[in-house]
């Protein structure tokens, strides 16, 4: 008995303990296992998380504070991080430090979040999308992927960057900058090819307000496309660019075509009221700040005659139309009256409104891409096509007139027409990302040939920095030191 | 893992199927006394040798018992007593055994099993052990306050000096950097948590800039919650050598606690009563401005060279000075930490048994202390009942619960970017502003806007931190005697248990507090539920087999434990003055964490005692599986051996001279690293998602810990003194680490095993009886412990770990491999300073500045008594160590008493000098108990003759520090709770000197 006893304790025992469910799942987050199973809620969540990843990504010092600081619009005077300047203005960026490592992984980090969706999509789960449903979602994931690498090209430019994979652990080259541009461009026609194929459908999930509430209705496939159209026509325009003094001609004229579509208007027609149009980032104590609301954010003390080209370009300078309501943006700092805002052999009267320290400018939107950017890129394109002259001033003229009583001059020469529209650009998309910085790029005119600069000695030398390198982690990843040689194809 | 299945059921099978005639037997009476005092030893444990025969002695010390006709020898044990061995011949029936009092513990039983244990005489490990009494000897508000000193190879550090624990405890150095380096608590068998979770004060200090609760809320260990006067003893299970039996949670080692049972015996009542009272301990040097030349020295604009500027802020500063000049030098520290708190302890007990068979302790606490600052305090409630029944003489049943309560307020204290943290007020604030209450009830608010004019005064007021817990233990042991015959037992035992708690912690920070006024949504509320369970089920079958030439134990059996809690954090913003509840905010976000997890483990272990018990052998595996590990079905081993040889040949002098060496190892559940999550992400208040940056793998597995001691063990001069000596060598591989991947894959890392850590060390304990005379006897008792952890082998790039830390120009911790894992770096030095005389941030070099950990730590414990006095004392001394003062820094400038020392440090700090670390080596006198027993004709008289026994304790915990450290206490630590990096000293609540009066009387 007390055997039969035992043997019985002994197999409950045993059966307990084998019978046991080791598993635990995880229930504290989901896992990327859960996009296995796609349903309708997890698509919107995976939209949500590309834009919201893209919010973080795109409002940064690395993405915007950085750049401008390079295109000569702001200072940021710090005593207690010298490297604002040190890797910018007066020596080079650190691919170790905190300028250098700027602006990379977050992007691709939204570039996986977009490609993990597109990943998902490809086996969607039955009757629960309509085929047009799909189309529109992979139309918005793929452009928003293609704006995530253009994001990274534009600090890195002439370097080149890598692209991403399905496989996280595998690297692609680092690939020169128009080899990315032509990958962009295809991925923006893909997606573009998507939306089309969506019809009259909506993206199948909600998207944040500020892609709706400013004007227009992006998760409209149609809206959508204008979106893509747009992001493509900048593409083209700075692809074209590629060969400054031998435009492409062909590129150019799709870069009008896709902007036109984009805009929904010729040039010269599309009303100031459109202007404002298109898809914000916006900020809310409760989510993330807008990191341009920093007192140490400084303007440029000669932001009004740095743009030195025109008078290298022997053009005498026009003078500047105290009309445009746009200067107000620059406004005299607070400690102004006291010296200025000083350090770093650096000293600044003068600020931007957007990026006083207050609360209000902590929620202060930053557009995404708006209609009136692309109007000057239209600009731009039609005055590097040969007899686009005036078709570049009606718009750009357009955008002046939204701002002052006051016509813009005849754009009787390319160079003209260049000076102008990059002035209007830099007043309509001052501190809103990297624009100038790449347009000071594309023209060739980040040089001292053109600007002013900011640095002589004994204080030091200025090395007109144009990009950033790839940041140090990258490099250890290939067993690199130093920027490689980008790959052509 | 079929081979341990294989060996177990082999075991098992021997052991049903051998059996043994019973010899012929006679029967032994006798009596078991103390010597000296005659006075009779109730259950005293009374055996043959060589067999598996043995009783416990009755009330009166009596026993009786069936033994082998025949010479027998027999042996007596009872806890507090040196054991006895004893020839009877053949013809005696009638023996009177007496015991020596072991004053020195020179014999406790070990654990060395789910439900084995070996006596400390033959055990292998150096086992430390903490009886009650020890750890009771004076009040403690925690358990790991009680065992500060009293542990060999134990690094007990605490957050801060606020009420209600916050200490947490490292054993043998670090183990791990991503991992759990807590050891594990282990109550009656029963596996609790100890975990901490942040009560969310980080939503009005800002200490980590985010609404959501931080590392630096001044976490309290819920260990806390423990009834230290419940403990019976408690063993430290130091390394893997000594835990491998809880397998992937051993590598910390093991806190054993045993709770009080009842004992044959008249039933006794016990109650104490404690009286204390608090004092601060140790205050900032801090200056004093209460003139106006003063004042313009601190702020500095006598010394303006531009004349206007120099006017304007001479007459800015002597307006402020006019206005607020309350004519009186205010020591804010005093005025704020000043109070001397009325704390109590009231603690009784009733333990006894009944013929029936049933045992009993049920005990009872009150527990109030306050803190320093008006307001808080640390309230604790218990009720524990042990009932133990034994059926028949097979079946053993025991049901251990408690009950617990504990509703703390510790206030605000340690990193804050807000100004609310009272230090940093101080730091601003010149002396003659006046802070204290009106005699309306209203405060005044603090001019300086920089620390968002508040008033620490007005804080400890209106700001509550309140943090409630209920927490209910409960386990049950049944032990079936399947076998009991002469030569061997089989028995079974089953048992399981709960621990839950709730933990509900709330900060309220009214829209009236100044020091929210100056936010956008002033008023700030924090809700923080924490639900806890941890469940346990441990099966157990053990075989003894015993003959005159050895006795082998095999035990096999099972482990169960799953552990789940949900920890959920809301913060309200914009609250309505007096509305504590937080849906009602203008502005509201929460968080939430889960965690699931469950283990399994199969052991198997043989003890093999032979050489007439003087070698003891033993070997074991446990084989355990987690669903943390990737591959959740795959059982990890977990082996062990060990040796330990009693020597039968003597050098003069010597009682007993015991050589033991072990091996075993342990693991370390990896608490990440399984899976890729997806991180949330909010926009417009939509929900998203979006992949992790950090890559899990499917191959994560525990991290292992293997340990090899050996020492030996020394009584001599009969039995007076006492030496052990054990060296370790600790060995932790596959360490959990984040291995940095290109950041254009879209990830920055992924989890991986790899790396070596490397621990040696020593421990000496060493313990005396140098003076006993007539009534007088003095013991005394000394550890000393030392140990260096180095990282031996690190397969990713050097890094900080992603602990906290307050950068490197004040110092961090640095994983590198081949520096110590404790070590400290920080910038001191600098290639070229820039012309404003400061080090550039490019320019500053960083260095290893020593190592964070001490050198050594010793305990020196006392105990003199002298008839019915008894003096004891315990001295605790760290010596070496590093800390990083930020407290200082707050202060430099011109706010301490000598300001020409603040003053230079802060210039030396701009150039690139590491001058805020310090060492923070310590002498301490952590209690001192005098103690007086009551005559018992004074007894008599006073408690009407209710009172068997009474005795007064006069007693202090704290009660001096000698130190170079310059900083409040060099045993706080801002991250206290953290694995690495526990020497960050920022503006924390100042440690207090505790004194007690305690009456202990028995019914």
């Amino acid at each position: 008995m007390k055997r039969l006893l035992t043997f019985a304790l002994v197999a409950g025992v045993a059966v307990t303990a084998c019978k046991d469910n080791p598993t635990a799942a995880p229930i504290d987050a989901p896992t990327v296992d859960a996009l296995k199973n796609l349903t309708k809620t997890t698509l919107e969540q995976l939209a949500v998380g590309v834009t919201a990843q893209d919010r973080s990504a795109f409002a940064s010092t690395g993405a915007i504070v950085l750049p401008e600081i390079l295109a000569r619009d702001i200072y940021r005077i710090d005593a207690s991080e010298s490297r604002y300047v040190t890797e910018t203005l007066s020596g080079q960026a650190d691919p170790g430090s905190f300028a250098g490592g700027s602006g990379f992984s977050p992007f691709y980090t939204g570039a996986r979040a977009a490609n993990q969706a597109l990943i998902a999509l490809r086996t969607p789960p039955a009757n629960t999308f309509t085929t047009t449903q799909l189309a529109a979602a992979r139309g918005f994931f793929r452009t928003m992927k293609a704006i995530e690498f253009y994001r990274v090209l534009e600090l890195r430019d002439s370097i080149g960057i890598p692209l991403e994979t399905d496989d996280p652990y595998t690297l692609t080259p680092v690939y020169c900058k128009p080899y990315v541009l032509n990958y962009i461009a295809a991925q923006l026609d893909s997606a573009n090819a998507d939306l089309i194929a969506a019809g009259a459908d909506s993206m199948p999930f909600r998207l944040p307000s500020s892609w709706v509430s400013h004007g227009r209705n992006y998760r409209k496939s149609a809206n959508m496309i204008r979106f893509n159209r747009g992001w493509k026509g900048k593409v083209d325009f700075y692809r074209a660019m590629l060969n400054r003094n031998s435009p492409d001609q062909a590129l150019l004229n799709t870069a009008v075509t896709e902007l036109t579509a984009a805009l929904g208007a010729a040039e010269g027609a599309v009303p100031s009221s459109q202007f404002p149009v298109g898809v914000y980032y916006e900020f809310a104590a409760s989510e993330l700040l807008n990191v341009l609301a920093d007192a140490k954010i400084a303007a440029n003390n000669n932001f009004v005659d740095s743009v030195r080209f025109v008078q290298k370009d022997t053009v005498t300078p026009a003078p500047w139309d105290s009309s445009d309501t746009r200067y107000s943006k620059i406004v005299a700092r607070s400690d102004s009256a006291t010296g200025g805002l000083t350090g770093n052999n650096l000293t600044a009267l003068f600020t931007i409104s957007t990026a006083t320290a207050t609360t209000a400018n902590q929620t202060n939107p930053i557009p995404l891409l708006k209609d009136e950017e692309l109007v000057l890129l239209r600009a731009q394109a039609n005055a590097e096509l040969t007899g686009g002259l005036l078709k570049a001033y009606l718009d750009a003229n357009s955008v002046h007139r939204a701002y002052s009583p006051n016509d813009l001059p005849a754009f009787t020469t390319v160079a003209i027409a260049r000076r102008y529209i990059l002035r209007e650009k830099r007043l309509s998309l001052l501190l809103e990302g990297p624009q100038r910085l790449v347009d000071l790029r594309a023209y060739g005119y980040l040089n001292a040939a053109h600007l002013v600069p900011e640095f002589v000695p004994p204080k030091g030398t200025d090395p007109f920095n144009s990009v950033f390198p790839l940041p140090r982690g990258e490099l250890n990843a290939r067993g690199l030191t130093t920027n490689p040689a980008c790959s052509a194809s | 893992m079929r081979k341990y299945r294989v060996l177990a059921l082999a075991l098992l099978a021997g052991a049903l199927f051998s059996s043994e005639a019973h010899a012929q037997q006679r029967r032994i009476t006798g009596r078991v006394t103390a010597t000296g005092s005659g006075e009779a030893l109730a259950n005293t444990a009374v055996s043959v040798v060589g067999t598996t025969i043995g009783t416990y002695t009755a009330d009166d010390g009596s026993f009786q018992l069936l033994a082998p006709s025949g010479d027998v020898s027999l042996l007596a044990r009872r806890v507090g007593f040196k054991r006895t061995t004893i020839a009877v011949p053949a013809g005696q029936e009638q023996v009177s055994i007496s015991l020596e009092r072991d004053v020195l513990q020179l014999e406790e039983q070990v654990v060395t099993g789910t439900a084995t244990t070996v006596s400390s005489v033959n055990a292998a490990n150096a086992v430390a052990v903490v009886s009650g009494e020890q750890l009771n000897r004076v009040p403690a508000q925690t358990i790991d306050n009680a065992l500060q000193g009293k542990v060999a190879g134990a690094t007990i550090t605490q957050n801060n000096g606020a009420p209600g624990g916050g200490t947490q405890i490292q054993l043998r150095g670090v183990s791990s950097i991503n991992a759990s380096t807590d050891p594990l608590y282990v109550i009656d068998g029963i596996i609790v948590d100890n975990s901490q979770i942040a009560n969310g004060l980080t939503a009005i200090t800002q200490s980590a800039r985010q609404n959501n609760p931080s590392s630096q809320d001044q976490r309290v260990n819920r260990a806390a919650d423990l009834n230290p006067n419940d403990i019976e003893s408690i063993q430290i299970l130091k390394g893997p050598s000594a835990s491998s039996i809880y397998g992937s949670r051993g590598t910390n080692g093991v806190v054993v606690i045993t709770t009080k049972r009842g004992r044959a015996g008249k039933t006794t009542f016990d109650v104490a009563q404690r009286f204390g009272t608090a004092a601060i301990s140790n205050k900032l040097d801090l200056r004093c401005l209460n003139t106006l030349g003063d004042y313009l020295d601190y702020t500095g604009s006598a010394g303006i060279s531009d004349t206007t500027k120099r006017r304007k802020a001479l007459q800015a500063d002597t307006s402020f000075f006019n206005t607020y000049n309350s004519g009186t030098c205010h020591d804010f520290q005093q005025e704020l930490y000043g109070e001397n708190p009325f704390n109590y302890q009231t603690v009784a007990s009733i333990r006894g048994a009944t013929q029936q068979g049933t045992n009993f302790f049920i005990s009872g606490l009150a527990q109030h202390d306050g803190g320093l600052v008006r307001n808080d305090f640390y309230n604790k409630q218990s009720l524990r009942a042990n009932l133990g029944q034994q059926f028949g003489s097979r079946v053993n049943v025991r049901v251990n619960s408690e009950l617990i309560h504990s509703l703390t307020q510790r206030g605000v204290s340690g990193n804050d970017n807000t100004g609310i943290n009272p230090y940093t007020t101080m730091s601003l604030t010149p002396s003659f502003i006046e802070l204290r209450r009106r005699p309306d009830g209203t405060f005044p608010k603090n001019p300086i806007n920089s620390v968002g004019n508040n008033n620490p005064f007005q804080v400890a007021e209106v700001v509550k931190t309140p943090e409630q817990v209920w927490r209910l233990l409960g386990s049950g042991v049944g032990t079936l005697s399947i076998l009991a015959q002469e030569r061997q037992t089989l028995d079974l035992t089953l048992s399981g248990g709960v621990d839950a708690y709730n933990d509900n912690s709330r900060i309220i920070s009214p829209a009236s507090a100044y020091v929210e006024q100056v936010n956008a949504l002033p008023g700030t509320i924090v809700n923080g539920q924490a639900n806890v369970l941890s469940a346990t089920l441990n099966g157990a079958l053990n075989h003894r087999y015993t003959t005159r030439l050895f006795s082998a134990t095999t035990s096999t059996g099972f482990r169960q434990d799953r552990r789940q809690n949900d920890v959920l954090a809301i913060t309200g913003r914009g609250v309505f003055p007096g509305v504590t509840n937080v849906a009602a905010s203008t502005q509201v976000s929460q968080v939430e964490g889960q965690d699931l997890v469950k283990a399994l483990s199969l052991f198997a272990q043989e003890e093999f005692l032979t050489l007439s018990e003087r070698l003891l052998l033993t070997a074991g595996v446990n084989s355990e599986r987690t669903s943390n590990n990737g591959d959740p079905h795959k059982f990890y081993a977990y082996p062990k051996f060990s040796a330990s040889y009693r020597l039968p040949w003597l050098p003069p002098v010597t009682d007993e001279m015991k050589l033991r060496v072990a091996y075993g190892r342990a693991g370390n559940q990896p608490t990440a690293g399984k899976y890729t999550f997806l991180t949330n992400l909010i926009q417009n208040g939509l929900s998203g998602y979006r992949a992790s940056t950090i890559v899990g793998s499917p191959n994560i597995r525990p991290e292992t810990a293997s340990e090899t001691e050996g020492g030996f063990d020394w009584t001599l001069l009969d039995g007076r003194a006492r030496v052990s000596v054990t060296q370790f060598k600790k060995q932790v591989d596959n360490l959990l680490l984040q291995a940095s991947i290109a950041p254009s894959t879209g990830f920055s890392s992924q989890w991986i095993n790899g790396g070596q850590l490397s621990t040696h060390g020593t421990e000496i304990e060493l313990g005396a009886t140098p003076v006993q005379w007539g009534h007088f006897q003095w013991i005394s008792n000394t550890t000393y412990a030392s140990n260096k952890t180095r990282v031996t082998r690190l397969p990713v790039a050097p890094f900080i770990p992603v602990s906290g830390s307050f950068g490197s120009r004040f110092g961090n911790a640095f994983v590198q491999q081949g520096q110590l894992l404790t070590v400290l770096q920080a910038v001191n030095g600098c290639t070229a300073l820039n012309s404003s005389g400061t080090c550039p941030a490019a320019n500053r070099i960083l260095k290893f500045m020593g190592n964070a950990a001490p050198d050594f730590q010793m305990g020196f414990s006392n105990d003199l008594s002298y008839g019915p006095f008894r003096l004891a004392s315990l001295v605790d001394w760290r010596k070496g160590g590093l800390g990083a003062n930020l407290t200082n820094n707050y202060f430099d400038g011109g706010m301490l008493a000598d300001t020409a020392v603040g003053n230079a440090r802060l210039r030396e700090f701009s150039k690139g000098h590491a001058v805020y670390v310090e060492k923070t080596g310590f002498v301490k006198i952590r209690e001192v108990t005098l103690g007086y027993d009551l005559p018992a004709g004074m007894t008599s008289t006073m408690f009407r003759g209710l009172v068997s026994s009474a005795r007064l304790d006069l007693s202090g915990r704290n009660l001096y520090t000698w130190t170079r450290y310059s900083g409040l206490d060099p045993e706080v630590s801002n991250f206290g709770n953290q694995a690495l990096g526990r020497f960050q000293d920022v503006t924390p609540y100042p440690p207090s000197r505790q004194f007690y009066v305690t009456i202990n009387t028995t019914f």
